[in-house]
């Protein structure tokens, strides 16, 4: 049989395991049996293989950030930036939802992953939107597609993934997506008070100017703690202090006397269950990354990806088409797999073709970036939407629709600008020489 | 069944040209009963995993460093100052020297033939800021240099006054650009211009080894060969070996000037200079290391060292 | 179990974060670069994902993604593709869990040792096999519990 078939059909049983309930790192399994058993591909030496990559460096930035935003979440260090914000945008109509985009955007700033966002702001916000007249489930949709700002402003996993994965310089992906993560901040602010005006807000009423700035003074020198914690981490990173996967350490250890000793969220047992819970998701996460990376390694020893790419060029030739195509697929793979997982398995599977039609790696970066991160929400693998429902205690059904407000007004005309004209990604690299 | 050749440099690379030369010529040779096929960039793995995969008979054939974590044995032909010159490298790494068939002994052990030597360059260093004392192993330098996961790297570059900072691979280029650290020790101008022409202002032609890459491949897949083929592959790795010896030095040069166009600095360094260095080493970071690898048993291989 | 998965994960996941910070400090701070702290962050790095991922088994919370279930009305079908998963899963693991152990038997013959300090590596290596061993036993333990649930609730059906 023909490899790139074999290869379908394993990836059409890893849909079919996932929508079972199959764990993923098993879906994974799955799909490599079916490579070992229809395509003839060989397990001798994958194993080796795949623990060598488990062992390597780079992928340490995955527990280290998880564990960073669990702790930030916990200790209090996100509920004070959120109150920073609060005092700026706060009194607008409308104000709190661009107050959810926002913190999350500068939670971003510090944390590597998209889960950080809703799990700190998420606990905090959506009652207080949801009791100032916000429907719940808009309240959780927008805190939800706002988080995954977390993998667009840098620090990012996905993209210290990336660039490992293609050997592309990590800094200049993580500058990539900056562009198009500014302009969702923005989208996702303007959707927001369009929206508003339909929703029956209870507003403060205002305060006099003493009170006002004396709030803002006191929320400020209590958020100092909190926004040091970004000019360490990028300060660090891009002042030549240490390596992303160091700088997640680093937000590791500050935020410890941080939340014990300043905004104390910390105590013995929360920090016990902090440190389980991100153990555990850092377990399931970095079992099915192993078996992501080994089915990836055995598509390259069976040539896969270059049949991939011959196949797509029967198609059309077209750049502007294989563009869309491409989106449309990535959109496709992110409501099926996490955004790790997707950049393993496809970044290398897809960059000869990029390569091919002319599209940097650089931004391409931005391309895998946005759309893999986009995946968080979409259903039915939508990890972010089913944490923030959680969170915010509310049905599918009702959180579906804004959700899919919000994607289709706020993600999809970035994902296709960010495809389609190369300076978004491309300028802020430029800026620092890249 | 197409034999899989891996090799760590991009396409179009020296040593990819040569692998998809041999690749032809072995097919031509035994008339197509012997297929290859070149997967360059450390597409199957670093060169630690790929050479525990051809001992495995999961990759067939790999052209690259030896790795010494199968075998600690295997610093032994990166010994740091170990030969001079070219003709002295040659007469050592070729064919019937005693260390070349020391290399294949150790190969032997881990299932996997030794078909060829690729000699590549004498290693140097590269730096982003100006050199300091650069002919002087005993002056502290304040220069922080990314090593190699291995002891003989650290060694070389504590004992002649920078400061070896570990750095994975895949982080080192960053690492450089942002200013964690300030160079690299390990690789050669060809290896420089390959992965850090962007950050390489300076660089120290100090001769710091011997870099060779060995053409290795499974043991079991050779032996199953009729003698016929063994004897034509031999042949065609044999020239493929003769080629590259031709052409490296040339081919140092070349990478020294590509490094030089590109923008960077050529700081040389005088013989005497590294004549210093070299006894240097010798009497500081060999023993340690030989204590480590055996000392009887490295020794033998340093007696055997053709001066 | 529950207070030797909380102990030893916080320990594992603490100790990662703390040696490479000190790896900052050392080298920022004090100009020393300490050699060889990648090879000994391996250990506790490998057996924190390990450990890790055969703890979400065994509070079945691996990542899944259950699409199947939207559509489906009673709690019965549900049981019913919750049982057909932990089939796949179980058979899966055991696969893996097979050449897990063909990798711990061939890291037990070679006895590799990290590239400066000399410490075995099979100690890493081993937590692959011991990982992927107690996950299949998790997994399978999920399976038994839920396929005894199935035949309650089949016989309940069938008595109603
Ligand atoms: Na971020
Ligand atoms: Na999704």
């Amino acid at each position: 049989m023909e490899i790139v078939t074999v290869s379908l059909i394993a990836l059409g049983l890893l849909v079919i395991m996932l929508s079972f309930g199959v764990p993923l790192p098993f879906c994974f399994g799955g799909a490599l049996m079916t490579m070992v058993f229809m395509g003839g591909a060989t397990m001798k030496g994958t194993m080796v293989w795949g623990f060598s990559q488990l062992a390597n460096p780079v992928l340490l930035c995955i527990p280290l950030f998880v564990f960073a935003g669990t702790l930030m979440s916990e200790s209090g260090i996100a509920a004070s930036l959120l109150k920073f914000v609060n005092v700026f945008v706060g009194r607008i109509r409308g104000g709190l939802g661009v107050v959810a985009t926002v913190s999350c955007a500068i939670i971003g700033a510090i944390s590597g992953s998209g889960l950080t966002g809703v799990a700190a702001t998420g606990p905090i916000l959506i009652p207080e939107m949801a009791s100032k007249g916000y429907p719940r489930g808009y309240a959780t949709a927008l805190v939800a597609n706002s988080s995954i700002l977390g993998l667009l402003i840098p620090p990012s996993v996905t993209m210290i993934i990336y660039g490992w994965v293609t050997d592309t310089s990590i800094l200049a992906c993580f500058l990539a997506t900056m562009g198009p993560g500014l302009l969702i901040t923005v989208l996702f602010s303007v959707v927001n008070v369009i929206m508003a005006r339909k929703f029956p807000l209870v507003l403060d009423p205002p305060k006099p100017m003493k009170e006002t700035v004396q709030e803002g003074v006191t929320m400020t020198s209590r958020a100092i703690p909190a926004l040091v914690m970004p000019l360490i981490i990028l300060g660090g990173i891009y002042g030549g202090i240490m390596t992303p996967t160091e700088a997640a350490a680093v937000a590791v250890i500050y935020s410890l006397p941080v939340g014990f000793l300043i905004y104390k969220g910390l105590t013995m047992g929360t920090f016990f269950k902090a440190a389980k819970n991100s153990a555990t998701s850092v377990g399931a996460i970095m079992v099915m990354i192993v078996f992501s990376l080994m089915l990836s390694q055995i598509f390259v020893m069976e040539d896969v990806p270059q049949a991939m790419v011959e196949a797509v060029f029967t198609i059309t030739q077209n750049k502007f088409l294989l563009l869309i195509l491409i989106n449309f697929l990535l959109f496709f793979v992110g409501m099926i797999v996490n955004d790790i997982t997707a950049i393993i398995l496809l970044a290398p599977l897809l960059l000869p073709l990029m390569g091919a039609i002319g599209v940097s790696p650089v931004q391409f970066a931005a391309i895998m970036g946005v759309n893999t991160a986009m995946g968080g929400v979409t259903p039915p693998y939508a990890s972010i939407l089913y944490l923030s429902m959680r969170i915010g205690k509310v049905e599918f059904s009702e959180v579906i629709k804004p959700a899919m407000i919000l994607i289709i007004f706020g993600y999809v005309p970035v994902v296709f600008l960010t495809s389609l004209w190369p300076k978004l990604s491309l300028f802020i690299p430029g800026l620092f020489g890249y | 069944r197409t034999w899989k050749i891996s090799h760590v440099r991009p396409q179009g690379t020296a040593i990819d040209n040569d692998l998809r030369w041999f690749t032809d010529a072995i097919k031509e040779t035994t008339s197509g009963k012997i297929r290859t096929k070149v997967y360059p960039a450390s597409a199957l793995g670093d060169y630690t995993v790929v050479q525990e995969r051809v001992s495995l008979g999961a990759v067939d054939m790999a052209c690259q460093p030896p790795s010494s974590a199968a075998d600690k044995r295997f610093q032994l032909p990166y010994f740091p100052y170990m030969v001079n010159n070219w003709e002295q490298a040659r007469k050592n790494y070729s064919t019937g020297a005693p260390l070349r068939g020391t290399v294949a002994k150790l190969y032997a052990e881990q299932g996997i033939q030794l078909l060829a030597a690729w000699p590549v360059y004498f290693g140097g260093i590269a730096l982003n800021t100006a050199p300091v004392a650069q002919g002087d192993p005993n002056a502290a330098k304040g220069i922080k240099l990314r090593v190699p996961p291995m002891k003989t790297f650290q060694m070389l570059a504590d004992t002649t006054g920078y400061l070896g900072t570990p750095i994975p691979f895949s982080d080192a280029f960053t690492a450089v650009q942002t200013g964690v650290v300030d160079g690299v020790i390990g690789s050669g101008a060809e290896g420089y211009y390959s992965s850090f022409r962007d950050v390489t202002k300076y660089y120290i032609p100090a001769n710091t080894h011997f870099e060779v890459w060995y053409f290795i491949m499974n043991k079991e897949v050779y032996d199953d060969l009729s003698p016929k083929l063994q004897e034509q592959l031999k042949q065609v790795a044999t020239e493929f070996e003769n080629r590259r010896w031709e052409s490296a030095e040339a081919d140092q040069k070349a990478n020294e000037q590509r490094l030089a166009d590109f923008g960077a600095k050529i700081v040389n360094i005088s013989d005497a200079e590294i004549a210093v260095t070299a006894k240097k080493i010798q009497s500081e970071v060999w023993p340690v290391v030989l204590k480590d690898v055996g000392e009887e048993w490295g020794q033998g291989v340093l007696d055997a060292i053709i001066r | 179990m529950e207070k030797f998965f909380k102990y030893t994960l916080t320990i594992l996941i603490t100790s990662v974060a703390v040696l490479e910070f000190y790896q900052v400090v050392m080298r920022y701070i004090m100009e020393l670069p300490v050699m060889g702290l990648d090879e000994i962050l391996v250990y506790p790095t490998l057996w924190l994902y390990f450990l890790g991922s055969v703890n979400a088994c065994r509070e079945d919370t691996q990542i899944k993604a259950n699409v199947l279930d939207i559509f489906l009305k009673t709690d019965r079908a549900r049981l019913i593709v919750r049982v057909i998963a932990d089939v796949m899963s179980v058979l899966i693991s055991l696969w893996l869990t097979w050449w897990a152990w063909d990798y711990f038997s061939y890291a037990l013959r070679v006895w590799k040792e990290s590239p400066t300090l000399y410490i075995p590596t099979f100690y890493a290596e081993c937590a692959f096999f011991i990982g992927m061993a107690l996950m299949t036993l998790y997994t399978g333990w999920y399976l038994i519990k839920n396929a005894r649930q199935l035949i309650v609730t089949s016989q309940e059906v069938r008595s109603h």
